[in-house]
């Protein structure tokens, strides 16, 4: 078989089958053709080796046969509308528990600056001695460090769920209009195991370290204090303080 | 072997050419039929499938003294896709070797 008749019946098949882009597919063969034989090939040696044009037309997918689907797509979206308005919502709920989570761990942080420096703004901080102050502050420290932890890993799922939401609603269109569709993306987030490794332990090491000062803490304030429920001596929330 | 069975695995290798380099078709031809028993037309269909599912693209450059060149380019789609396909292929390709091997000792 010579270059020109591999080339017409590729034209033929391709042509026969609905085959968009023809000429693109004609003029990768003819470049192949032109660089076999820059090295010395035969054109009969290069048709031979390339196959049966009429097989390899039939390996190309024709276009066609996507259009079918184009009469669901209507539904589809209006569909979608729905899902996306409840999905919004749920991603609303989920920015604002991500806020709140960041808002408590910097609140905490200043409480635990005001015990550390004995500074009560407003007289907001009720008054004890420095030393149950400082181990309060600690614990308060640590919990600032486990809620910034979680607000992280917390933004991270968020991100990636979102991200998973978005190729789904892609793929969903995509599906109803006959395109091709993408992998779908996992939901949980994939930090590097490094990453992993490093959120687990500061979250370890912070919650112990928040349960073992708050408890300290109450011991020593109630040693201190000289009574069980220190804050009446006190005289916090408002008790009259007790000398 | 089953042509059929080799497409997808084809697609894979062809995936994983691209993302070393750019390539044009005779490029990724060539370096296919230098490794695997395949006819040099069978690539041309895998790289148009690849390219109308998005894994890669396709650019015109101009070539020193000649016309110039179809390169093909992966996505970042395409990188994605290779990772997951890579895995799932290399579990089910070990999966195969174990089943296989354990009919040759059966024989023994």
């Amino acid at each position: 078989m010579t270059k020109n008749e591999f080339l017409t019946i590729l034209a033929n098949e391709l042509k026969k089958n609905n085959i968009a882009d023809a000429e693109d597919i004609i003029n990768e063969y003819e470049q192949h053709f032109a660089f076999k034989m820059a090295d010395g090939f035969t054109e009969e040696e290069i048709a031979a080796k390339l196959g049966n044009p009429a097989v390899l037309a039939s390996q190309f997918e024709s276009a066609g046969e996507a259009k079918k689907y184009g009469g669901k797509k209507a539904i589809t979206v209006i569909g979608l509308c729905f899902v996306d308005l409840f999905a919004g919502a749920f991603f609303a709920l989920l920015i604002a528990w991500e806020i709140i989570m960041a808002v408590f761990s910097v609140s905490n942080a200043v409480i635990a600056v005001c015990l550390f420096s004995g500074m009560s703004p407003w007289l907001l901080i009720p008054p004890m001695p420095y030393w149950c102050a400082a181990v309060f502050g600690l614990s308060l420290t640590a919990l600032s460090v486990l809620s910034a932890v979680g607000c992280i890993y917390f933004a991270a799922f968020i991100r990636q769920l979102m991200r998973s939401y978005g190729r789904f609603h892609h793929n969903t269109i995509a599906a109803a209009s006959g395109n091709a569709v993408l992998p779908s993306l996992a939901i949980h987030p994939r930090l590097p195991a490094k990453t992993n490794r490093r959120i687990r332990s500061a979250a370890l090491f912070s919650l112990t370290l928040f349960v073992i000062c708050f408890i300290l803490g109450m011991i020593m304030s109630m040693i201190s204090a000289g009574a069980l429920e220190f804050w009446h001596a006190w005289g916090w929330f408002g008790y009259t303080a007790a000398n | 072997m089953n042509t059929q069975y080799k497409k997808g695995v084809l697609e894979l290798c062809v995936l994983a050419l691209l993302k070393k380099r750019d390539c044009y078709g005779y490029e990724v031809s060539e370096y296919l039929s230098n490794h695997i028993d395949i006819a040099d037309g069978t690539v041309y269909p895998i790289l148009r499938k690849l390219k109308s599912e998005g894994l890669v693209t396709t650019y015109m450059q101009e070539e020193s003294g000649g016309p110039p060149r179809k390169y093909y380019s992966i996505t970042k789609l395409g990188r994605e896709t290779f990772e997951k396909e890579r895995e799932e292929y290399l579990k089910f390709a070990q999966a195969v070797e174990i089943l296989l091997e354990d009919d040759e000792n059966d024989k023994e």
